[in-house]
């Protein structure tokens, strides 16, 4: 992880905790660990896919890259355009303004995202507005060229976002994240609010305009289907923690964590005819709230000792690019994708 | 370009014009017309507002004027049918005159059925100015000289009742609309700014609501009415009085509003507003301000008859409004007395625009609940 590896956003053991309020007084019982302890970095024009099952810190990962939440703790490194690298974890709101241009965030509802007030032309102009970079004729025309990016018709610029349908209101979001020009997008499962009709054709267009206008992405989502067919590298997450980051072809064909390989036999295969055997997890999710000693995944890991109970695995490149947090990375032989 | 591709394009424009500018209003306009309540409870408070704001017009007598002897004359008929039977097209009324019981010494009214004056429609009597700047002697209708026509009865003082009800709605309404004005003003911005931002501000300005709310409101009303110096000019008294009623009903409105903030301020739009940089002023004014609206409008209008009814309970009281300004429940001062109550009932009836004016403000309310939220269910 050398600075001259083209690395685009790094994040180093990033925590994000909310307290638990209670009582007349609203005292803090206790803490939910969202996220906790995030590694990873995004390189420059690559897609991380960060995959996970509902409720493991995804989305707040997501939010606190961007500063909409003030981490607990960690680092959160940002290479900017001018190639200058600045740590914006503890950046004020007005410090991370500029900043907000090219860093932007694509929402997963297209009905909450979009403010039922606004027509879509005060909707992808906001950011413009907001950031004194086109007003008027000039937002106008930007508008319609956006619109025209992302699949709409720039007709239909006055109409209100009740007017459009599912995968229209998701372009509208993506034209408005993409109207300052950004250099890295958060996209928090963008498509899994949409019919799988529909969730084709909004990820095309994200790889087209990912691939044509040089685009970085974190692409959140919790179905690995998804994440496969878009992602250069795939990171794993786990009740606040990221188990294995690699190529996305070495993760499916050879993960080395243990969970990662329970997520991949739950993909179907392409060919009917192909048996697998899927590996069904005990037990829950871990709490975030009292998560396990150790390593957090012990309880359902079917390959856990008594060392795994005890001490918590660090995330490690147990092979050349390919990152780990497991005891056992080196011994378990675990098995990838089949066909 | 072409001749024919400019005009191509004109006629698209226009007709994009006509099928895409439905903005918030129009939708709003669109249901609310659906809503018969709402649209009769909107033309009930019309027509108050009308006969409030040119009550000289609709008055037929001076309602500053007094005639000591015409005192608690009762309503007038209005006949079309004279004593022999006989139909005129025009109405009239019949000279009212007045005879003192010998033994009980109570006034009886009859009327003098050889005396007929004809009602008369767009008349010239007393002199009045349209809008308080236009003197004109025009009024919608009245009698000749030396005839009455008090549709309502006339009060203690000979002064015609129903052109006094008239214009006692300017007090009545003005009053109740500033004090909601002044009201909602206070409790949306304090609402929008304790849901916003919560934490502590929240819980400060929360608490002062209840402390506020925990007052005994008809006590403090009375109170804070009676150290009012009756020695200053009206303009002072309806300003404090309008303070007075927005004081304590602010409360309810800051805490619903407070409640919607709430809920929009976790919603992705506000968020997506947030991660594009915009300033917690733009996203008061532009995103929340704008969506708890529809609210803020309802509540608005179930204000207003609350203070109606405040001030008329008040001013019944005689601690209200002061003559020389009337409102409707001042109207209704002289009928605290059981007496002149059980002798002369007439003087109740500007409680039929109280009624009018409460009932219409309510149905609009709910018309407009209904309304305003345009996006429920399309």
């Amino acid at each position: 992880m050398d600075a001259n590896d083209n690395i685009i956003l790094e994040v180093k053991d990033l925590k994000q905790y909310f307290p638990i309020h209670t009582g007349f007084l609203q005292r803090a019982v206790g803490y939910v660990r969202a996220v906790d302890g995030v590694s990873l970095f995004i390189r420059e024009n690559e897609v991380l896919g960060l995959v996970g099952e509902s409720g493991c810190g995804k989305t707040t990962t997501g939010r606190t890259i961007l500063r909409l939440y003030d981490p607990t703790a960690g680092e959160i490194w940002y290479r900017k355009g001018n190639g200058e690298r600045v740590e914006i974890s503890r950046f004020s709101q007005k410090e991370m303004k500029p900043l907000r241009r090219e860093m932007r965030m694509i929402f997963q509802d297209p009905f909450s995202s979009l403010n039922p007030r606004l027509t879509v032309k005060d909707i992808i102009g906001e950011p413009l507005a907001i950031h004194g970079v086109a007003r008027g004729k000039a937002m106008e025309d930007r508008v319609a060229e956006l619109m025209r990016a992302v699949g709409l018709d720039p007709a239909y610029m006055r109409r209100y976002p009740h007017e459009f349908s599912g995968g229209q209101r998701q372009r509208i979001g993506l034209a408005r994240t993409l109207s300052l020009s950004p250099r890295l997008i958060v996209a928090d499962e963008p498509v899994s609010a949409l019919d799988v009709s529909i969730q084709a054709q909004v990820l095309n267009l994200l790889q087209q305009l990912q691939e044509r206008l040089g685009l970085t992405l974190l692409f959140i989502a919790h179905d690995l289907s998804v994440v496969e067919h878009v992602s250069d590298r795939i990171a794993v997450m786990y009740v606040g923690k990221i188990v294995e980051m690699a190529e996305t072809e070495e993760v499916l064909r050879h993960p080395l964590h243990p969970y990662a390989e329970a997520l991949i036999s739950a993909v179907p295969p392409a060919d009917p005819d192909i048996r697998l055997d899927r590996i069904v997890l005990e037990g829950e999710v871990a709490s975030p709230v009292h998560p396990p000693a150790g390593c957090i995944f012990h309880p359902r890991c079917r390959y856990a000792e008594n060392v795994c109970s005890q001490e918590e695995p660090q995330l490690i490149e147990a092979e050349p690019d390919h990152y780990v947090s497991c005891h056992f990375a080196a011994e378990l032989s675990l098995q990838g994708i089949v066909g | 370009m072409n001749e024919k591709g400019l005009t191509g394009n004109a006629v698209a424009g226009v007709l994009e014009e006509k099928e895409q500018h439905e903005s918030y209003f129009q939708l709003v306009w669109q249901r609310f017309k659906k809503s018969k309540p709402a649209i009769i409870g909107g033309l009930m408070i019309i027509m108050l507002a009308i006969l409030a704001a040119f009550s000289d017009f609709f008055s037929p007598t001076d309602p500053l004027q007094l005639d000591l002897p015409a005192s608690f004359t009762p309503p007038q008929r209005v006949h079309f049918v004279d004593s022999e039977g006989k139909f005129h097209l025009r109405p009239f009324t019949y000279l009212q005159v007045v005879e003192l019981d010998p033994t009980t010494y109570a006034p009886q009214w009859t009327e003098d059925e050889s005396q007929r004056y004809p009602l008369k429609f767009f008349v010239k009597s007393w002199e009045w100015k349209l809008l308080g700047l236009i003197p004109t002697r025009w009024h919608l209708f009245g009698v000749e000289e030396g005839g009455t026509v008090y549709l309502l009865g006339s009060d203690k003082f000979g002064r015609d009742l129903w052109s006094r009800a008239c214009r006692a709605g300017r007090i009545s309404m003005t009053l109740s609309l500033f004090a909601t004005f002044i009201s909602v003003s206070v409790g949306s911005v304090l609402g929008v700014v304790s849901g916003y931002y919560g934490g502590w501000i929240d819980t400060v300005l929360q608490r002062f609501v209840e402390f506020v709310q925990s007052f005994p409101q008809l006590p403090l009303w009375m109170a804070l009415a009676a150290v009012i110096p009756r020695t200053w000019d009206s303009l002072r008294i309806f300003v404090i009085m309008a303070i007075i009623f927005a004081l304590l009903s602010w409360t309810v409105l800051a805490r619903e509003v407070r409640g919607k903030v709430m809920a929009f301020r976790e919603t992705d739009f506000i968020l997506a507003a947030k991660e594009m940089g915009a300033s917690d002023l733009r996203i008061i004014f532009r995103h929340l301000y704008p969506n708890s609206l529809s609210h803020i409008i309802v509540i608005l209008t179930l204000t207003i008859p609350q203070i109606i009814l405040t001030e008329a309970f008040l001013s019944f009281l005689g601690i209200g409004i002061q003559p020389p300004l009337t409102s409707w429940g001042l109207l209704m001062h002289d009928a605290q007395n059981l007496q002149t109550l059980g002798t002369h009932p007439w003087i109740m009836s500007p409680v039929v625009f109280i009624i009018i004016a409460v009932l219409g403000f309510n149905f609009l309310g709910d018309g407009l609940r209904d309304a305003a939220d345009p996006y429920s269910i399309v």
